[in-house]
């Protein structure tokens, strides 16, 4: 439960990582990072608490903590993730490229940070637009050509512009509340409540029912939104560069779509009539339900619309 | 197949890709009487075409063992006639597991003119688009945005993972 919590928390901070599927290493790292302090913070409140602490201080205490850590989460995805902050000396394609959007845009621009990994990926940080960094690693820069590089990058700074950390925040604001008094109140059925209220057993029942029915709802609903931004994202961030085909191309590179498009000649398939009987691949809506992010084909899919609408 | 004769307007208003008046059908060769018959049967049934058609054909056989019948003309309600017509006359004739592909040949106006590709998968019973760039490589973004284009109107391949190429296509005439 608490992974998922995390997890979920963690997303709220580090904001998207839109090709997760196959970078999931820096997913995780940013997720243990977060984990290890989450649980340092509870360790230390038990303390708290185990000393005779009341209850005020304590809840006081951990609001600034929690401030704390939404205050530094950008310094602890950059460390986490081994992404360094780059200068115009050091990467002067990179700095041009971004400027070229941000001026057209008229957006302010952000720092830009590199990680040196061979996995194609890009994520934006940061609480206000203008504290804001972009990362990308080498692997996307290697992969893409600068035209689907503008696009990922523009991607990003929509989700910059858009705000959509806040809006994540604020949409998980219901769930974490749900998720603690689900705890708090199993805890108090657990342990018989604290001390007098015996009565009390069908009351906290109801709590705890309604507890689980908001958090579920919450998470499924914070899941549909963040697909829904990513949507949005990738639309702001095609108008930003006018090329949606580029974008739409980068997310196939970096899926491995376009590796799977075929070289080999149809006329060296024969004798694998078979093989054409198989059904279209389609996306299952369950998994569809619970992921943060839609899946490739489909936003390809919208791009590719848009460019259609576009020429 | 006949889907093609409103999707080739589409192509033409969204895209700016122009049919160049070529298109083929292509299947495996056996040998043997019975199929040495039905290409003389589909070449009589041709030339019997061409006073009320106005269309030039051609048969081609290429390396990998596949008789190509390549069509060249103006109006494209003649072509598909013709090209349905020998497709027909292919599977009437017992050889339908023979019958391959048909396809569909276009001119990119708005980029100088370069060849792009409609291939009809008769197994499938759909269609993809093909946009070769050199001896094995093709334009991915470029027949993605053909499918954007006119993916809803016809019977289209939508798993990618099936868009086989068909390289050096024997459409243009040799001379």
């Amino acid at each position: 439960m608490i992974i998922k919590r995390l997890r979920h928390e963690v997303r709220v901070y580090t904001k998207k990582a839109p090709w997760q599927k196959r970078d999931n290493g820096l997913t995780a790292r940013i997720i243990v990072s977060f984990a290890i302090l989450t649980i340092l913070y509870l360790v230390f409140l038990s303390v708290l608490a185990y000393v005779g602490l009341g209850a005020i201080p304590i809840a006081v205490i951990a609001g600034i903590m929690i401030l704390a850590q939404w205050y530094f989460s950008d310094k602890i995805v950059l460390w986490s993730t081994g992404a360094k902050i780059v200068s115009r000396e050091q990467f002067p394609e990179l700095h041009d490229l971004v400027e070229r959007i941000v001026a057209r845009n008229n957006l302010p621009k952000p720092r830009i940070a590199v990680i040196n990994t061979k996995m194609p990926n890009a994520f934006a940080t940061g609480k206000t637009p203008k504290s804001s960094i972009v990362t990308v690693t080498t692997g996307l820069m290697d992969q893409l050509e600068t035209e689907e590089l503008e696009g990922v990058i523009a991607h990003e700074l929509s989700h910059i512009k858009n705000r959509d950390v806040l809006v994540l925040t604020l949409a998980s604001l219901f769930s974490t509340i749900a998720w603690y008094l689900m705890q708090s109140s199993l805890y108090g059925g657990m342990y018989g409540g604290y001390g007098r209220r015996r009565d009390g057993g069908g009351g906290m029942l109801l709590v705890l029912l309604v507890a689980i029915i908001t958090w579920f709802v919450s998470f499924l609903m914070i899941r549909a939104i963040s697909r829904y931004r990513e949507f949005v994202a990738d639309r702001d961030g095609a108008l930003m560069t006018g090329k949606p085909s580029k974008l739409a191309s980068a997310l196939l590179k970096i899926s491995g779509t376009m590796k799977r498009i075929p070289t080999q000649d149809l006329r060296q398939m024969e004798g694998m009539n078979a093989f054409f009987i198989i059904p279209a691949l389609s996306g299952s809506s369950f998994a569809n339900l619970f992921s943060t992010h839609p899946p490739v084909d489909q936003r390809v899919k919208k791009l590719l619309e848009m460019e259609a609408a576009m020429s | 197949m006949f889907s093609i004769s409103s999707a080739y307007i589409t192509l033409e208003v969204k895209l700016g890709l122009k049919v160049t008046g070529r298109c083929a059908v292509t299947f495996k060769t056996v040998s043997g009487t019975f199929f040495y018959e039905m290409e003389q049967d589909i070449k009589r049934f041709l030339t019997s075409l061409q006073p009320e058609f106005d269309l030039a054909y051609r048969a081609v056989t290429d390396s990998y063992g596949y008789m190509w019948i390549v069509f060249e003309g103006k109006r494209i309600e003649d072509l598909l006639a013709a090209l349905t017509a020998t497709g027909d006359m292919v599977e009437e004739k017992g050889f339908s597991d023979q019958l391959l592909a048909a396809v569909f040949e276009f001119a990119n106006e708005r980029q100088g003119g370069g060849h792009q590709y409609l291939i009809y998968n008769y197994r499938r019973n759909n269609f993809y688009p093909f946009v070769p760039t050199g001896q094995k490589t093709r334009d991915t973004e470029q027949e993605m945005i053909m499918m954007s284009a006119i993916g809803e109107e016809m019977p289209f391949e939508k798993d990618m993972t099936l868009w086989y190429p068909l390289w050096d296509l024997p459409l243009k005439s040799p001379g």
